[in-house]
């Protein structure tokens, strides 16, 4: 570590690493030279991010509201900064407003601005500059404003500038932009946050800027900055000497600006236009924003619109838009099918009059005369939902702002909307959830901390007590209220009310009690008509729609399962082991829609395996054509015994063999086959499937495929389950084919769509005592987790198998029929699967992330491997060359030597050899024990028996006893000694 | 034509093809006469020193319960996205270490994880070969979780690596084991182009991870564990502009270098090197002699806005800061009070170069920055 020297000093030969730049700006003044006042760090408050719906068009960054002051009601102006502020190419600045009260501020300053400014570090040139543009700063005490720190929980928009100076914006606006034109004089560009706190009050006026400032100085080392507050740590033990101060000022009215402001920052007209777009709104009513259409026809006071007969007392129906009235006779004629409910023909598709809206979806009696039950509730439904007669959300004004459609849609769906939303103008109060009109006391209690609308105003139920609850100036009658609750309201407190009816005063951490929590409160806001938080709130307080609310727990819960990873080569079996456990241990293993491509994707298989069959044919053809010339040169020439077509020989030598097919299926096949080359058997299928049908079924008969089928070992892109499949080819490619669980157990490509699949699942309760240790019920509850990745990309290195280092055991996946098939290794060379398999084995195991794991070998695909093994020796593979069973003999010796019933059958004793070598493969790889079993995957039972024996070993593992494993492993060394 | 001629021709081929390799290299050998700290040293440039309050940890985020892969700031917001093995995205407010969302991914094994350049969506990819993108303002479903706004799917094998276009919220870069990058257009959802796999000169194994350049978005940079990184015009997806070879292991990490005509590597052979895309040559090596012989990978590394400084993060939980100029490590992170206790397994500088976060194994991420007290002018 290089020494140590004071930070900030610049490097003595100027080389372009510098920790801070020489300041070059304008010559600053000696009373603008900045001073600073520490704060307690631990009293900065932290804000959380408040985004979402039109802020998230600023894309402003995060907030840190730092302090509250209050600010003459009189000089209250709010202004809304409805565009991203950029002050310079490099820097961005942020604004937050928080409405909010500082009791410090209270009593001390009177008809002025007191402005806390905290500024750390090296940014207090800007304080001090602002100190002078704004006035006569006088710096008051601590800064203690926590309890801004509710007040940041995201409720308040952070794009709103809402700026309080009573005719000349322009007057404070300067001196910020001059302080971050100082900033940027520093040799930075960087971020700059600001967060204000605003609130309104009567006899105080004071603001506070707070002003997180972060820059990355680009010449100079990027943590050598010149105002790095931002990221001055709570936790750094430095972080307590920072200097900073909090300014309380004098009144704006006063204040001698400093003109000297340069152009660095514009986003002053924004504001002060955008600050009278916002007054408008507030004289506006919103109601009348849009013109009312009128009927067209005019006509005699009562009349039918349509006939024109008829007097006042005439029943008629009245249309929601114009307001058209139509008789009995005329009704239907001039509203049609009422595709959006009461309305002319010609009024569909326009909005209907407001004042109707209460009427919506109640039928007259008319119309039930008229329509049947089943056609009124569908007109009426209609009238309801139809998009054309929803309440325009710009009607509708939440703390002096109107809604944009996604904000109503939150504020309807919230679990606990205002009832029979109006347009009009209201206020919110994000943090409790009260509602209420504009000017009024409270009406409801709705969710809390939903984002619409503004920030709520000081003066937004009229109140005029001097009380606040969140920054709202309470009525008598809340004020009655409280008094009642007996919450002690002297002196004029600002509560912070939480949703859950908690409250306490600003600026204090401890929670003073629960205005709701008495029983008699629910009486008396009764009385009083003042709203009570609804049961709902509290249970689904956390479901709040919108995302950019909810909380975020600080620690997630880990689930615990035990996680099985299921490993293998390809076409070992891991896909079906897996479909098998989903089918085993889910109630609803395939859903519908999964079905329907598990269908197409077996129609799409099969053809596949025709295809593979059809170019098999091909070249048997050729090769027994070759081979036929062949015989004949080699009658001629005595020489010919190149061995490559040796199985060729005993066919028949005719200038056609049996591999050949009539030419009208030669024709299908070969269109079928380029179809398949070029690669788009999709494209063609599944149209083509009917229409194919009789010439698939036709080939599929023919002779020709039928001895191509015999040899289907040869054809190694042909997997062993094809003839599952190409067996019922005819039936699964009908339309109505739906795959049963076993199709789908047996189908390829279920489960690899992507490189990973899962499945949750618990074994379920045993249902007889007949497992032999007692499984208790914590046991059975235990949740497991099956990943089955594919095999590719199991590279030498492979990096992503870290990420399995949390799994219970490793089931590795052998397909014992592998032992005489044939695969391509990474260099294209065609290879043993068995001996790919183990190299993958030998991979796996030695990954250190699986160093010390439980491995568990499934040796699948028994039940082919004992058919295979009778004609085919196991002895084709070459790690199993020293297989030399007699079969005679060990029937001898197991018979004579512990079991009299015991007669293994060359299947079971070569599948015990097999294990027993990858046994004693893993014991020299790792000198540990390899659990073992034997697998048919596409029984259920034996897939069951080998999960739980995967249960058992992470059991096993988890109670640390001393198991004699060879007891309880399927395979003991007595097995083992046989085969030798 | 038979198939063992073929092959015999390939076999020429390839001789000729590497031999070809050898004479580059040797020649470019003689072309480097010195190195960038060697120069530096010549011209009397000494390294950068730190005080100890120049770079702590300020803030530690902690809520993730699994290994964070992947971590990615916005470009202008100080938000960051992380990912864990927990199966969760994080996004973070770096100022407050407070989380704003947590997303609960489909597929928990994500390894890397991306911002979008205006902030409003995320994009993940994982051992599901997909690229998941979420929007982070649409609404929660009933269980509280992000639905999925977009899924990217054609990769076949994991996807290492994302980075978004700069600029362009539509487009988005992937890396992937399946050897191949993908430019993909987010609101179609469709493979813009394709580089490497079929063609045969691509990556010859896993491509670890991208980087665009800052300067010229159309060029970008990928790290392979085929030991080489390439450097791919997004327009040309049929060859890679260039090969640079010098790694001998997996290239865990690349990043352009803030002037985009260069750009850094970390690979697991234990060091990091910075090559110029314009010449092709290797400028240096970043490495640290071990007393044992036992050498940590790199796996990620970043540079500082200006250039002279380069973290690099290290598989035993070290984390180097280097002096690009001098090659000379003036700072080890993970030596420092605070740090982390596992692998450094990501690491990412703030838009304004102001902080840096760390993800680590240990489940936590690390803000670093400056943390003194400072007198001006």
């Amino acid at each position: 570590m290089p020494p140590g020297r004071g930070s900030g000093v610049t490097d003595v030969d100027g080389v372009p690493y510098s920790f801070a730049r020489e300041y070059r700006g304008p010559p600053i003044a000696a009373r603008d030279l900045p001073c600073a006042v520490p704060i307690k760090v631990d009293r900065i408050p932290v804000a959380s991010v408040s985004q979402g719906g039109v802020r998230d068009k600023l894309s402003l960054p995060v907030v840190q509201p730092i302090s509250a002051a209050d600010f003459a009601k009189k000089f209250s102006k709010e202004l809304e900064l409805g565009s991203k502020i950029v002050i310079s190419p490099v820097s961005v600045m942020e604004f937050e407003q928080k409405d909010g009260s500082d009791d410090d501020c209270v009593g001390k300053e009177k008809d002025g601005l007191g402005s806390g400014i905290s500024v750390s570090t090296n940014a207090v040139s800007v304080l001090e500059e602002a100190r002078g543009d704004l006035g006569n700063f006088a710096v008051s005490g601590e800064l203690s404003s926590s309890g801004t720190l509710e007040l940041g929980e995201g409720q308040y928009g952070s794009s709103e500038f809402s700026d309080v100076i009573n005719s000349s914006t322009e007057l404070e606006t300067p001196s910020i932009s001059h302080s971050i034109e100082l900033l940027a004089g520093g040799g930075s560009s960087g971020t700059l946050g600001f967060s204000d706190s605003f609130d309104q009050s009567r006899e105080l006026s004071g603001s506070s800027v707070a002003l997180r400032a972060s820059n990355g100085c680009k010449e100079s080392l990027d943590f050598n900055d010149l105002t790095q507050a931002g990221w001055i740590s709570t936790e750094s033990e430095l972080s307590s000497e920072y200097p900073s101060s909090r300014k309380t000022g004098s009144c704006i009215d006063e204040t001698t600006c400093d003109e000297r402001h340069t152009p660095v920052v514009t986003f002053l007209d924004v504001e002060s236009v955008e600050g009278d777009i916002s007054e408008e709104y507030r004289q506006v009513k919103p109601d009348i924003v849009r013109l009312r259409r009128e009927s067209e026809v005019k006509v005699r006071k009562g009349a039918c619109y349509r006939c024109f007969k008829g007097y006042r007392f005439t029943e008629k129906e009245v249309c929601i838009v114009c307001d058209a009235k139509y008789c009995i006779n005329c009704v239907l004629r001039a509203m049609g099918s009422m595709p959006e409910g009461r309305k002319c023909v010609t009024c569909i598709g326009f909005p209907i009059d407001e004042s109707k809206r209460g009427k919506l979806g109640k039928c007259s009696r008319m119309l039930k005369r008229l329509l049947n039950d089943l056609e009124v509730r569908q007109v009426m439904k209609s009238e309801k939902l139809c998009c054309a007669n929803q309440l325009p959300s710009e009607y509708v004004c939440v703390n002096g702002k109107p809604l944009c459609n996604e904000e109503l849609v939150t504020l309807q769906n919230c679990p606990n909307p205002p009832k029979k939303l109006k347009p009009g103008n209201y206020w919110y109060d994000k943090v409790s959830g009260l509602w209420g009109k504009e000017g009024e006391k409270p009406s409801k209690i709705i969710s809390p901390h939903l984002n619409v609308g503004g920030p709520i105003n000081v003066d937004a139920s009229n109140g005029n007590t001097g009380v606040y609850i969140n920054g709202r100036e309470i009525t008598k009658i809340e004020l009655r209220m409280l008094q009642l609750a007996g919450v002690q309201c002297a002196g004029n407190p600002h509560f912070w009310v939480n949703d859950d009816g908690s409250y306490q005063e600003e600026g204090q951490k401890n929670t003073k009690g629960y205005i709701w929590g008495k029983a008699r409160m629910k009486l008396l806001s009764a009385v009083l008509s003042l709203p009570v938080p609804s049961k709902s709130i509290h249970s689904s307080g956390e479901q709040v729609s919108n995302v950019t609310n909810q909380i975020v727990p600080d620690y997630f819960e880990k689930i615990t399962v035990q996680k099985l990873l299921l490993i293998g080569y390809n076409g070992s079996g891991t896909s079906t082991i897996f479909k098998q456990a989903k089918i085993l241990y889910k109630d609803i293993p395939f859903g519908e829609d999964e079905r329907e491509t598990i269908k197409l994707l077996i129609q799409t298989n099969v053809y596949g395996y025709l295809c593979i069959i059809l170019e098999g044919r091909e070249r048997f053809e050729d090769e027994s054509l070759n081979a036929t010339r062949k015989d004949k040169l080699s009658e001629s020439c005595d020489n010919a015994e190149d061995g490559v077509s040796l199985t060729i020989g005993e066919k028949e030598n005719n200038n056609k063999s049996i591999y050949s097919i009539c030419p009208r299926l030669k024709a299908f096949s070969d269109w079928l086959l380029k179809i398949m080359a070029s690669g788009n058997l999709e494209a063609i299928f599944p149209a083509a499937t009917r229409e194919y049908a009789p010439i698939i079924e036709e080939l599929l008969k023919s002779e020709a495929l039928k001895a191509t089928y015999s040899r289907r070992s040869e054809l190694e892109m042909l997997p062993s389950i094809a003839s599952y499949f190409l067996e019922r080819a005819v039936d699964i490619l009908r339309i109505d084919y739906l795959p049963s669980d076993a199709d789908i157990l047996y189908a390829e490509g279920v489960t690899s769509s992507n490189g990973l699949a899962c499945a949750d699942f618990a074994f379920p309760l045993p249902a007889s005592d007949d497992s032999f240790d007692t499984v208790d019920q914590h046991d059975s509850l235990l949740r497991f987790q099956l990943i089955r990745v594919q095999a590719r990309g199991f590279a030498e290195n492979c990096k992503w198998l870290e990420m399995f280092e949390d799994v219970g055991v490793v089931i590795f996946c052998v397909a014992l029929s592998d032992y005489d098939q044939f695969g391509r290794d990474g260099d294209g060379a065609l290879v043993n699967k068995m001996l790919l398999s183990r190299k993958l084995f030998e991979s796996i195991v030695t990954h250190p992330t699986f160093d010390q794991m439980d491995f568990l070998l499934i040796l699948n695909k028994c039940d082919l491997f004992e058919e295979k093994i009778e004609h085919s020796p196991l002895t084709q593979c070459e790690w199993f060359n020293d297989f030399h069973p007699l079969i005679s003999s060990h029937h001898r010796t197991n018979n004579s030597s512990s079991n009299i019933n015991y007669n293994p059958s060359l299947g079971q004793l070569a599948s015990h050899y097999v294990a027993v070598k990858f046994k004693r493969l893993f014991s020299s790889l790792t000198d540990r024990k390899l659990y073992v079993s034997l697998v048919n995957a596409t029984e259920p039972d034996s897939v069951d028996e080998s999960l739980k024996y995967a249960r058992e070993i992470l059991k096993w593992d988890e109670e640390r006893v001393n198991f004699s494993l060879s007891e309880n492993t399927m395979y003991s060394t007595e097995a083992s000694s046989f085969s030798q | 034509m038979s198939v063992n001629e073929l092959k015999e021709r390939h076999m020429e081929a390839t001789d000729t093809l590497n031999s070809l390799r050898q004479q580059l290299h040797q020649k470019r050998l003689l072309l480097l006469d010195t190195d960038v700290a060697d120069y530096a040293k010549s011209q009397g440039k000494t390294a950068v020193t730190f005080g100890p309050t120049d770079l702590v940890c300020c803030r530690t985020l902690q809520g993730h319960c699994g290994k964070v892969y992947s971590l990615d700031w916005t470009p202008e917001k100080n938000r960051i996205v992380s990912a864990s093995q927990d199966g969760r995205l994080i996004v973070w407010n770096s100022l407050t270490s407070q989380k704003t969302h947590a997303i609960k991914l489909p597929c928990a094994w994500v390894m890397t994880c991306a911002f979008s350049p205006s902030g409003q969506s995320v994009a993940c990819g994982g051992l599901d070969s997909v690229c998941s993108i979420f929007n982070l303002n649409t609404p929660t479903d009933k269980d509280g979780n992000v639905p999925v706004s977009k899924m990217l799917s054609g990769h076949k094998g994991y996807v290492s690596s994302c980075q978004y276009v700069p600029d362009e919220d539509t487009h988005l870069i992937t890396s992937s084991g399946d050897q191949t990058c993908i430019l993909w257009d987010v609101t179609t959802g469709l493979r813009t182009s394709v580089f490497g796999g079929e063609f045969q000169s691509g990556h010859t194994g896993d491509v670890l991870s991208v980087s665009i350049n800052g300067s010229n978005s159309r060029m970008f940079i990928s790290g392979s564990c085929d030991t080489t990184a390439r450097l791919w015009d997004s327009r040309v997806a049929s060859r890679a502009v260039r090969t640079f070879h010098g790694h001998e292991g997996d290239v865990n990490s690349v990043k352009f270098f803030p002037d985009g005509n260069r750009f850094g590597t970390g690979s697991d052979d234990g060091s990091s090197r910075l090559f110029d895309i314009r010449t092709g040559h290797q400028l240096q090596v970043y490495n640290q002699r071990h007393a044992d012989n036992d050498i940590p990978p790199v796996t990620s590394i970043a540079f500082s806005i200006s250039g002279r400084l380069l973290f690099a993060g290290y598989a035993n939980g070290d984390c180097y800061v280097w002096d690009t100029l001098l090659a000379k490590m003036v700072l080890n992170l993970g030596s420092l009070h605070n740090s982390h206790e596992g692998r450094i397994s990501c690491l990412g500088l703030s838009a304004d170069g102001s902080a840096l976060c760390t993800g680590s194994w240990d489940t936590n991420l690390k803000i670093w920055a400056f943390g003194g007290h400072r007198t001006v002018i």
